[in-house]
């Protein structure tokens, strides 16, 4: 386990904990959003967890096959990327339709978290100004 | 009359849910060609690793947001819109 960790590009870990932080903060925004809303029950909750950990999760994953592509050759590395977006949306697909399927998760709570990536990043270079 | 009719509303939401899911194909040929030319940024200059990867993974999330709007226009498609539409052609003929 410890080894697999090693391995791992610290690029990758850098910005994987970026995302996660940063799809937490807005988590817990949401939780606040529903609870002002009157909406807040624990199905909000539980579709939160589960939209935010697939979102921290397909992050990670795709910084994987990013980390395993650069290794190889453009086309096998084009092909590896095309696989694993692929892989990835389909998961993402799976969650969303158990999210509205399943009673115990709110829909709306689980969807919205798979957009926190890309709040984050729209944000990075504020954050990084202030940094600066 | 009523059940073709709520028929087609399910048919066209499900049609259009397959539709969406086109877009699905464009992030994955998109990420996959920046890849592809970051490999190649990569071999010719290996120290700059650290800031490609960087760039990359970002420029890649993003790119891949796009299927994602598919995704959830095709999951509304079919979770939320037959209920409303259904509800919509009921109230209209008065059941």
């Amino acid at each position: 386990m410890r080894d697999w960790f090693r391995k791992i590009d610290p690029t990758v870990k850098k910005e994987s904990l970026y995302i996660a932080t940063v799809t937490g903060i807005l988590s817990l925004l949401l939780q606040a959003g529903f609870l002002i809303a009157r909406h807040w029950d624990c199905t909000v909750l539980l579709g939160n967890l589960l939209g935010g950990i697939t979102a921290a999760g397909n992050f990670f994953l795709m910084g994987m096959t990013v980390q395993k592509a650069v290794q190889k050759e453009k086309k096998p590395a084009a092909d590896l990327m095309k696989f694993s977006q692929t892989v990835r949306l389909l998961l993402q697909l799976a969650v969303a339709v158990l999210g509205f399927a399943l009673p115990c998760f709110n829909g709306y709570a689980t969807i919205l978290p798979l957009f926190f990536p890309r709040i984050a990043i729209m944000i990075r270079p504020f954050l990084d100004k202030n940094k600066q | 009359m009523l059940e073709l009719a709520i028929g087609i509303i399910l048919g066209c939401c499900a049609l259009g849910a397959g539709c969406a899911m086109i877009a699905g194909i464009g992030p994955g040929i998109g990420e996959g060609n920046a890849v592809a030319a970051a490999c190649e940024a990569i071999g010719r200059q290996p120290e700059s690793k650290g800031d490609v990867t960087s760039t990359m993974l970002m420029g890649c999330a993003v790119a891949e947001t796009t299927g994602l709007y598919a995704l959830v226009i095709a999951i509304l498609l079919i979770f939320v819109a037959p209920n409303i539409l259904v509800d919509i052609l009921l109230k209209a003929v008065g059941k």
